[in-house]
């Protein structure tokens, strides 16, 4: 990290949840303000499709289906958010990644060397025995590097219209 | 998303009334057009069967979710009904279905209809959600455990 900045490298977790869309924008508004590096990165979570299809929820032929359908939905997510960035007149970095949602991201801040990563809202905390636990919340206990978990989507709202 | 921002008293079904695997399909389905989201109901129930046709969705320990994408729905649309006396759903094992999630969704839905999918599996796991639910006596009831336990 550079000694005269706050962040230098912000990465995003876009997982295709409405909060996720409003964490990104909380770090295109950060980014901005900070001169950071920015990055946004989609999971193609495999492993939950994959448990999906081990309760049954799924048929095989689902699982196959809807992996393609995520890898497209993250596609077009990236390209949404790459579209915000720009409109703010800033560029951002992209990555889609396929498999096992927390060990990718936490990998990738490794990696990047980011030292800060934004994801949106949590899903309810239900119970330690939960199968198809929520990956934004093992990521935000394992990251290595600070978190920010985006609340308050109106105030978000306004913060990236106001942002020049 | 939360399940209780899907759910209104129009679309939970208790008790449901029908006995057999497509009547139970159909009175949710009904359920779910309620919400106004269902834009063509014979593609959306010929969407629904084809699933099933696939391998049934009644899962274990009475749950079952049958489940379709189809663009005969705006968006995404869920119905829940509870059968206290239990179908007979094909389950995975053997046993009668009770409680049903039936869920639709739109082709550009993916992204949420998979963690809708994650989500009911994750409330279905808790012993005291399921039999909550199953001893709920009216939409209402249902829709407050609902919002209790995504609390």
């Amino acid at each position: 990290m550079e000694s005269d900045r706050l962040v230098s490298k912000i990465l995003l977790f876009i997982d295709g949840s409405e909060g996720c869309i409003y964490a990104a924008k909380f770090g295109i508004a950060l980014a901005k303000v900070t001169g950071a590096e920015l990055k946004a990165l989609y999971v193609v979570n495999t492993n939950l499709l994959r448990q999906l299809e081990k309760a049954r929820i799924f048929v095989k032929v689902e699982e196959i289906d809807f992996g393609r359908d995520l890898e497209e939905d993250g596609r077009r997510y990236l390209r949404h958010i790459t579209e915000l960035a720009l409109r703010k007149e800033l560029s951002l970095e992209t990555e889609l990644l396929k498999g096992n949602a927390h060990e990718l991201v936490i990998q990738e801040i490794r990696n990047w060397n980011a030292d800060l990563l934004i994801i949106g809202e949590l899903e309810p905390v239900l119970s330690k025995q939960d199968t198809f636990h929520d990956e934004a919340e093992i990521i935000f206990r394992k990251a290595r590097c600070s978190v920010l978990v985006v609340k308050n989507p109106e105030l978000v709202d306004q913060i990236y219209e106001e942002l020049s | 998303m939360k399940l209780s921002t899907l759910l209104e008293r129009k679309n939970i079904v208790v008790p449901l009334l029908s006995l057999d695997k497509q009547p139970v399909i159909e009175e949710l389905l009904d359920a779910a057009c309620a919400t106004g989201k269902v834009t063509d109901r014979a593609k959306a129930l010929q969407a629904l069967l084809d699933r099933e046709r696939l391998g049934s969705t009644g899962l274990e320990k009475g749950l079952a979710i049958p489940h379709a994408r189809t663009n005969a729905v705006d968006g995404i649309v869920l119905a829940v009904g509870i059968a206290p006396d239990g179908v007979e759903f094909q389950a995975a094992d053997g046993n009668f279905s009770n409680l049903f999630f039936l869920l639709i969704a739109s082709e550009a839905m993916t992204t949420t209809y998979i963690q809708i999918l994650a989500l009911i599996a994750r409330l279905s796991q808790q012993e005291s959600f399921r039999r909550n639910l199953l001893a709920a006596k009216t939409p209402s009831e249902v829709l407050d455990l609902v919002k209790k336990v995504e609390e």
